[in-house]
């Protein structure tokens, strides 16, 4: 792993976080996602997908295991770099899409600052 | 009238200041008692859980899904015995309330038996029943003990105590706030026949329940006697200080171990009753605030009259369903360890509705709380190096729950649940593996699938089939368990009615992980006036018993329905088929990730179909032997790679063309304004 990847942390299997310079990255290629104190998935690319295509139906009925597309959709979140899908979300088609991860940063740094926290392989540690 | 209002609740979760008495006993324990001595409260407690068990009748209780608990005097929960963690924070408010209003009238005295089922004060529904006792030693209350059970019944307006269609308080049968049942260790037979005429439709069932709360919670208190007898009045004091204490500072520190900020989760449900309606039943902000966690649930839905409303202390039941399944699960089960945990509920939503609303059904709607709890809890400690590994999917939590009512085949009056098809729901997928198949009940971790042969003996059907059923979980690296099917045929009866109570047959319930897919939904299926037991009897040997089979390419012939999973009373006839499902857990991470020979392993063991290896794992393997073609394999996945890059949009491109879009109007009745989903009006209940 190269030095600069080694001080951030990993806040989602895909998802890190380099406090000092206050950005998100990719975890599988490294590419840039924007700044954190904004919603990772600005960064991402993001696709609409119709939910039978994940969940084929599997009779001709209104009830047939599959969602219905008129009701959910599947808003699936992309590395815009290497493609890895990064988060997804099943929604009602036009709901709000969540901004699910709001670290707070300041407190984050001050942890790591006192000694409080140390980054150890990608991950907080609490010191002892 | 003193209901307990909110703040009362929340007060009484927390746990009663430690006297300078407690501190005193505490200090006293020697080196090893404490030990030894929270191992005998396992002990009691797994003896106690193992007598509720066996003295139990209906389903959820030979199931397991109970809880059997010990408390100090003060009311806070010191330990417990699970089957199902729902009541086990909550307990203290139902001691509390006792404690408050009733210690001069009608007072405690030992020997009482207490007994309560009514969510407005403090339980989950009114078929979660709980049996409390107080321990009394030498006249000093030293602690409390109780039995907690779901009994399918609660002479309703509909069978089952869970009734769908209840649109009020007094359309659910028995909801009795807490009253003393039996005095000098005896039940008063006036109460008896009181409440037995609530349970007329199953008598001995809804009895024999009774019974086992009771003679549970007294084998709690002689056990707990035979040990004051046996160490003293002062060792038990500071054993369950000193649990108190140790409980507490394990659940700071997991939190502090958790970095700050907000966490957000959303999630929907897709049935009101019997409606197809879909309501933002959850909307999460989990909040890290130094040592503080808080549970915030601004956006979630309006309340409405139906019984799919939630008393707010059964969110928090649901939540420490999450909490001692995955975060808590080493530290004893005790009220201090939600000490530096708050909740907001504001005013008027699904969680947190009017006293008169109706809410045997909250369950459904609660448990998307705790689906909202898995993910956000994800997204707060996946960064921790100390609890990363129990970040894990919702479990699946769509399901049938089949009710059966009528005379049964030894002519006896009848009511219960089929609970296979609740104690069989998968795991969702984990940070380090799959979700487990078939872990068990969402409600009760430890509920277990009941025994096929003993549902035959007493209920008059026969099981057709028992599996996992092929693509029921939600897909990603690490999959979600399979949920499971069963197939029941009315059998040895003339009739029978069923109804059933369940959701996700629309919208795959709990938000799946970290790029990962939910699972399938499930439709509600019968099939009348069929020719299975003719086949049967001759001997088709083109007659298959898998679910994929008989749905794709029907051998079964008769009048198949596919509906909304929730479904209203019906007579059935003898040979009728109902099915019954369980969820598969939603799924962890890209798919693209899985390994292939994972995936091959996966087919070989029926829990996913070629369709999906192919079409969602993109595997390229070879029809007859099933071996991976390692290079293709990884050329289709890098393809996929690239057609996602192609079809993907940047998030302000995706926002114009998405926030013109909206569900039909028909899917909001009970959403609230949309999308925000404020309240739209007053609810009117009969």
């Amino acid at each position: 792993m190269p030095a600069e990847q080694q001080n951030r942390i990993r806040v989602t299997e895909y998802l890190d976080l380099d406090v000092e310079n206050e950005k998100w990255f990719c975890n599988r290629c490294g590419h840039e996602l924007g700044g954190a104190r904004e919603n990772y998935k600005r960064g991402c690319l993001l696709y609409d997908r119709d939910p039978r295509e994940i969940h084929p139906p599997l009779v001709s009925s209104e009830f047939n295991f599959s969602p219905d597309p008129l009701w959910v959709r599947i808003v699936e979140f992309y590395c815009p770099s290497c493609g890895v899908q990064m988060e997804t979300e099943y929604l009602p088609p036009g709901h709000p899409l969540t901004w699910d991860i709001e670290i707070d940063l300041d407190r984050l740094k001050q942890r790591l600052k006192t000694g409080e926290f140390k980054i150890r392989k990608q991950r907080l540690e609490v010191s002892e | 009238m003193p209901i307990p209002t909110l703040a009362e609740k929340l007060q009484w979760l927390k746990p009663v200041p430690a006297t300078p008495y407690e501190r005193e006993c505490a200090a006293k324990l020697a080196q090893g008692d404490y030990e030894i001595g929270a191992q005998i409260t396992n002990d009691i407690l797994d003896e106690a859980m193992e007598i509720f068990v066996r003295s139990s009748r209906s389903y959820f209780g030979v199931s397991g899904d109970s809880m059997v608990a010990i408390f100090t005097a003060g009311g806070d929960l010191i330990n417990a015995s699970c089957g199902t963690y729902l009541h086990a924070i909550i307990q203290p408010i139902v001691i509390k309330f006792i404690q408050k209003y009733y210690a001069e009238n009608p007072g405690i005295f030992d020997g009482d038996i207490w007994y309560t089922n009514d969510a407005l004060y403090g339980g989950i529904h009114n078929p979660d029943q709980v049996a409390l006792m107080p321990v009394f030693h030498k006249g000093k209350l030293l602690a409390w003990a109780s039995a907690a059970l779901h009994t399918t019944e609660t002479g309703a307006i509909e069978p089952g105590g869970m009734p769908v269609s209840a649109k009020s308080r007094f359309e659910e049968g028995l909801n009795m706030p807490p009253i003393k049942i039996g005095e000098k260790f005896k039940i008063r037979n006036d109460f008896l026949e009181m409440y037995s005429v609530y349970g007329l439709r199953a008598p001995a069932m809804f009895i024999s329940d009774l019974r086992a709360r009771c003679t549970t919670a007294d084998r709690v208190r002689v056990r707990l006697i035979e040990l004051v007898e046996k160490r003293g009045e002062v060792y038990l004091i500071g054993l369950l200080r000193k649990m108190q204490d140790t409980a507490e500072i394990g659940a700071r520190k997991k939190i502090k171990d958790l970095p700050d900020g907000k966490f957000r989760t959303v999630v929907f449900n897709d049935a009101i009753g019997y409606t197809p309606a879909l309501v933002r039943s959850c909307y999460l902000t989990l909040i890290k605030d130094g040592g503080r966690l808080i549970f915030n649930f601004e956006g979630t839905s309006p309340e409405n009259p139906s019984s799919y409303n939630v008393h707010t202390q059964a969110v928090v039941g649901h939540i420490a369903n999450f909490m001692y399944e995955y975060i808590f699960h080493d530290l004893p089960i005790c009220s201090s360890t939600f000490s530096a945990i708050d909740f907001e509920f504001p005013e008027g939503i699904i969680l947190n509705p009017d006293k008169m609303a109706a809410t045997s059904c909250c369950v459904y709607i609660g448990m998307q709380c705790r689906c909202a709890t898995h993910n956000s809890f994800a997204k707060m400690s996946f960064s921790s190096a100390s609890l990363w590994r129990q970040v894990a999917a919702a479990p699946g939590s769509q399901h049938s729950a089949q009710i059966c009512a009528g005379l049964s085949q030894w002519k006896l009056a009848i009511s219960d649940v089929l609970s296979f098809s609740l104690n069989t729901q998968g795991q969702g997928g984990r940070a380090s593996t799959d979700g487990m198949d078939s872990y068990g009940f969402a409600w009760c971790a430890f509920g277990r699938a009941p025994d096929s042969e003993q549902v035959e003996s007493e209920l008059p059907l026969s099981v057709m089939l028992s599996q996992h059923w092929r693509d029921s979980c939600g897909h990603g690296i690490h999959r979600g368990g399979s949920g499971a099917v069963q197939e029941w045929m009315i059998h040895k009866v003339p009739n029978l009615v069923s109804l059933c109570m369940g959701n996700g047959s629309k919208v795959p319930l709990g938000q799946p992980l970290f790029g990962g897919y939910a699972s399938a939904p499930i439709p509600g299926i019968t099939v009348k006036k069929n020719d299975l037991l003719k086949q049967m009897k001759e001997g088709n040997s083109e007659l298959t018993m898998d679910l994929r089979e008989m749905i794709e390419k029907p051998t079964v012939h008769g009048d198949w329905k596919y509906e909304l999973v929730a479904r209203t009373p019906k007579v059935f006839e003898e040979g009728d088929l109902l099915f019954g499902f369980s969820g598969g857990g939603p799924g962890y991470g890209d798919p693209l990730e899985r390994d292939p020979e994972t995936v091959m392993e996966d087919l070989k063991n029926h829990i996913i179909s070629d369709w999906t290896a192919v079409n969602i794992y993109k595997i390229v393997y070879g029809a007859e032997r099933r071996k991976v073609d390692t290079e293709k394999t990884k050329q289709q996945r890098q393809e996929e790679r690239r057609s996602r890059l192609a079809r993907g949009k940047s998030y302000d491109e995706f926002e114009k063309d998405w926030n013109k879009k909206s569900p039909p109007k028909e899917a909001l009745l009970y959403y609230g304004t949309w999308p925000d989903a404020k309240s739209t009006g007053p609810v009117f209940r009969p």
